[in-house]
């Protein structure tokens, strides 16, 4: 039975015509068909597209997942491209902000109707919604939910200075990245080179001396927040943060440290929990490291969001207007949750998935904990980083400030601080 | 037959016709957009000057063009010297010519993703000749250029020129065979050494060579891009930032066609710079 | 230059620094070979740099048909063959109507034709980037967005500039009586061009394709931007493999898939770089 469910549905992928040859019941309606186009190209990330798209299949519809590569501004160009040719990809990966932002562009479809009947808003905070309705409609779905500021230290590390807590401030932080310097540990912190990574570093200093803070400068960008004693305060621990990083690592990716991370060469990563599965993919277990949050100087800690959706492109095709309708419902489905954040090391969008499941690791259900725990306290903050807190333009201009201060030493917090600022006007 | 006379005319104006149509109404087109808001996509309300103002006062428009003056300069005239080098030992009735030709010009075949790809292997202190020398046991050995923000910028330069001076040698291995055999003959007869016949006979014989080679270099070195984009990508910071860069990330990690536009009008107006002056001299030459 | 003396101290330090140079110019090359065969975790664990400690042959084949490169677990060799598909027409298409525009540039001068030489050259030095969206535009207006074709149509319009330029150059010096007898025979623009200037042109047509062939062959921001999924070129898919370093650095595989991307240019370069000097002598770059 499984082995002729297996070629019908191959069959139906087939091309149309086939499908008319073969039934005229096929012609009745359409099969939804949806084309993804999306930068998980490789590894986990495209493992998990391959599971969406069995999902997809199993309901019925044809699947047909478009990788491009070329990071962010690759995947755009193309889009871009396809929309001048009025032939923009029935689904998308984009995300926070740009979402509102390439909206204007290029219409999008209505979901309205279908996140209602899922019953889909009720289960997420209001700062995930708003990203995905930006003009009072729905027009883009999110997929998965990653805690940015996590921490992740070293065992062997910690036993080279005989620690074994998570520290809990800022303070608690250096003293004890300052002790591994101290046994030999000359770099600490397994930071990679380049941009957003800078960037996140900023925005776990800032929102871990104060969320109010980050809220105002960085996400609504007030000056008065932005000139004030919080953000010099975040520049001066992201110096102290730069002494403790390894400056050879400019230009990598932080996942090239995860071997020395895990030997002890290094002892504490800050990233968000992608990065467990690049240990798993290095071969390492659980059991190698301890995982908690970034530092909070006071209150309950900041759950500092990152969350990855699918936009919806207006199509003529009835088939592939069916196909996403279909996407988007299979996506909110509860069954989309293990499968994808399964394999991603992401928290689910729904709240209301049972994270006991067998798919997920001891270490998602503690973020997933903690992030229903910081809806609960209002402490859930877009990141920066990650592009979720500002549109393209802002945020690649206070990388760019962010990414020249952790490279010239010789720059003060002050002058980091005023050149944020001047950039930040400058892109407003 | 009118048939006749009309079709050369049909046949040699397309060609022409579109190379120029498609050369004159992008860049016509690129500088309009300069003067207009365009974010992600080309729109017509016009802001003048504002967008040229704005990158005019970034810090890191300011180190794309100190790189590229840096990274020009220091490339045309490396390159051009180890072009210029090989060209000479090449010329001296070596055997293996065709090997050692191609040994040289291998590098012009490969793409800036490939060769950036290994040289960043090559010189990244963890993976690279820093690690494999410590390795060795020599445990204090340093060579992180390429990390380095003062540095980068000249790793930039040696690699570019590794790639880049195979070519330069071809160009000068020309120049040199198109020397007229007999002035050197006459300079060998007159008793001047092979050093001397060099520098006071037969490269004088081929400046116009030289033009042509530093004119190439240059525009190569102005159009730079993947090869810092494998490399650094622009880092460490904005340490290696290059015109070409700031083009892209203006036009495409941020979405502002408009300020890109105007950062590659005063690229192209950079490029004029260089060529201008090289039509002027050619045509002069020409009619002198 | 001294032609008798087989082998004095001047011929050994000329061969001495050829010697050197060729080292310095071939170490990155033998630095991907020698990862090509060396696992992942030995490179990651000494140096990028070494000679491998168990050969792993098994690289090459993966990278040549299994790997998955976006989604598609073919190995580089598909992207290769689309390169070709792109890079074959383009090249002889943007030779063809470079020889043209040459040779009608260079003799069959009108009034303004420096002008526009001048115009037609400034192509090569227009940046990539700027041109992105001004493609794309053209394509879609021509229904070519998203396909080979349309790759094929830029590279052809794109790769005139530097086309007539060589040749241009090149027919100047042509001798004016060679035309002007010709001319008296009653030979027309055809029979000239066919008769005359074409038996002249290998030389320069040589040094065109080769320079053709490597840039189109090379090209990878609108290879990416132009097509998608299983037509794209093999710079696409490099890059993709390079990207794909945030989960496991592959760098054995990602050597060898270098290699073979390569190939094509280089044996093009190998086997015609003798052409390309002679070409260039010959006065393709006055």
């Amino acid at each position: 039975m499984a082995s002729f469910r297996m070629r019908r549905r191959e069959f139906l992928i087939g091309s149309a015509a086939a499908v008319a040859a073969a039934s005229g019941a096929a012609k009745a309606a359409p099969q939804p068909r949806i084309t993804v186009s999306s930068q998980w190209a490789a590894g986990n990330d495209g493992k998990a597209m391959d599971a969406l798209g069995k999902l997809f299949t199993d309901a019925g519809g044809a699947w047909k997942h478009n990788p491009v590569p070329g990071g962010t501004s690759g995947l755009m160009n193309k889009i871009r491209a396809e929309m001048i040719a009025k032939a923009a990809p029935a689904a998308s990966q984009l995300k926070g902000p740009e979402i509102a932002a390439w909206s204007k562009t290029y219409p999008t479809v209505d979901l309205n109707g279908i996140v209602a009947g899922a019953g889909f808003e009720a289960l997420m905070p209001k700062e995930i919604v708003d990203l995905h309705k930006p003009f009072g409609n729905w027009i883009a779905i999110p997929a998965q939910v990653f805690r940015t500021n996590t921490l992740f230290l070293s065992k062997k590390a910690m036993e080279k200075v005989g620690e074994n807590t998570i520290p809990k401030t800022w303070d608690d932080f250096n003293s004890l990245a300052s002790k591994m310097q101290a046994k030999g540990i000359a770099t600490p912190l397994a930071a990679g080179g380049l941009a957003w990574d800078h960037g996140q570093k900023f925005e776990f200093a800032l929102s871990g001396i104060s969320i109010e803070s980050y809220r105002a400068a960085i996400m609504r960008l007030e000056d008065d927040a932005l000139k004030g004693c919080d953000v010099l305060d975040a520049f001066k621990q992201l110096r102290r943060l730069a002494n403790f990083w390894d400056p050879g690592a400019a230009g990598q990716h932080y996942s090239v440290l995860m071997p020395r991370f895990m030997s002890g060469d290094m002892g504490i990563i800050m990233h968000g929990g992608m990065a467990e599965g690049v240990a798993k993919f290095s071969g390492f277990s659980p059991d190698d490291y301890l995982v908690g949050n970034t530092p909070q100087n006071s209150g309950p800690p900041a759950f500092d969001l990152n969350a990855d959706s699918f936009i919806f492109w207006q199509q003529k095709d009835e088939d592939l207007q069916e196909g996403q309708k279909l996407l988007a419902k299979t996506v909110m489905s509860p069954a989309f949750g293990p499968a994808f954040s399964g394999i991603t090391g992401s928290i689910p969008v729904r709240s209301d998935v049972d994270m006991k499941s067998a798919a997920f690791t001891d270490n998602q259900r503690e973020a997933a904990r903690a992030f229903s725990e910081a809806i609960k306290n209002k402490t859930v903050i877009l990141s920066l980083g990650q592009n979720m807190a500002q549109t393209a333009q802002i945020t690649s201009a206070m990388l760019d400030v962010l990414a020249e201060f952790v490279s010239d030493k010789g720059m003060t917090a002050e002058a980091g601080q005023k050149k944020l600022v001047s950039a930040v006007a400058d892109n407003r | 037959m009118w048939f006749k006379r009309v079709l050369p005319h049909l046949v040699i104006w397309p060609p022409l016709a579109v190379s120029v149509f498609y050369v004159v109404s992008y860049t016509l087109w690129t500088t309009w957009l300069s003067f207009t808001d365009s974010q992600q996509f080309a729109s017509n309300n016009w802001v003048g000057w504002r967008n040229y103002a704005s990158i005019i006062g970034q810090s890191k428009v300011h180190t794309a063009y100190t790189n590229l003056l840096i990274y020009g300069f220091g490339f045309v005239v490396l390159t051009s010297l180890i072009g210029l080098l090989l060209a000479v030992l090449v010329d001296q009735r070596i055997k293996a010519e065709n090997l050692f030709r191609s040994i040289f010009l291998y590098p012009m075949a490969l793409s800036f993703i490939v060769t950036g790809t290994v040289w960043s292997w090559i010189l990244n202190p963890g993976l690279g000749i820093q690690k494999l020398v410590r390795n060795l046991g020599w445990t204090d050995f340093q060579f992180n250029w390429i990390v380095d923000r003062d540095m980068a910028i000249y790793t930039i330069i040696i690699v570019a020129a590794w790639q880049a001076s195979g070519f330069a040698m071809a160009l000068f291995l020309a120049g040199l065979r198109s020397v007229d055999a007999d002035i050197v003959k006459a300079a060998e007869i007159d008793g001047a050494s092979a050093a001397r016949t060099y520098v006071s006979v037969i490269f004088p014989c081929m400046a116009p060579m030289f033009v042509t080679v530093f004119v190439l270099l240059l525009q190569f070195a102005i159009k730079t891009f993947d090869l810092v984009w494998v490399l650094t990508a622009g880092g460490p910071g904005i340490a290696t930032a290059l015109p070409t860069l700031v083009v892209y990330d203006y036009m495409f990690e941020r979405g502002q066609l408009g300020r890109g536009s105007a950062a590659a009008v005063l690229m192209l107006s950079t490029l004029l710079l260089v060529v201008v002056p090289y039509w002027l001299w050619r045509r002069r030459r020409a009619t002198a | 230059m001294n032609r008798t003396a087989t082998l004095s101290w001047n011929r050994v330090a000329i061969y001495a620094a050829l010697i050197f140079f060729s080292l310095i110019y071939l170490a990155p090359f033998a630095v991907v070979l020698l990862n090509s065969v060396r696992d992942v975790r030995e490179i990651v664990g000494s140096s990028a740099i070494g000679f491998p400690k168990e050969l792993r042959l098994s690289n090459w084949s993966a990278a040549w048909n299994s790997y998955c490169i976006n989604g598609h677990c073919a190995g580089i060799a598909p992207f290769i063959w689309n390169s070709l598909a792109i890079t074959v027409p383009a090249t002889l298409i943007s030779t063809m109507l470079g020889a043209l525009n040459g040779y009608s540039l260079a003799l069959w001068r009108f009034k303004g034709d420096n002008f526009v030489f001048a115009l037609v050259v400034m192509g090569i030095f227009l940046p990539e980037q700027m041109k992105l969206i001004p493609w794309a535009t053209v394509l879609a207006e021509l229904g070519l967005s998203n396909t080979a074709m349309g790759l094929v149509f830029i590279h052809s319009i794109q790769g005139m500039s530097f086309a007539t330029l060589f040749c241009r150059n090149y027919y100047l010096a042509i001798p004016p009586e060679l035309l002007k007898a010709a001319h008296i025979d009653g030979a027309g623009f055809f029979r000239i061009f066919w008769h005359i200037v074409l038996p002249l042109s290998p030389p320069i047509l040589i040094v065109t394709v080769i320079w053709q062939f490597t840039s189109i062959w090379n090209e990878f921001l609108y290879g990416v931007t132009f097509t998608s999924g299983e037509q794209q070129p093999v710079t696409a898919a490099l890059v993709a493999l390079t990207s794909q370093i945030a989960q496991a650095p592959e760098f054995g595989i990602q050597s060898a898939a270098v290699v073979l991307a390569a190939l094509p240019t280089l044996l093009v370069y190998i086997f015609g770089g003798r052409f390309f000097v002679r070409g260039l002598t010959a006065g393709a770059v006055k």
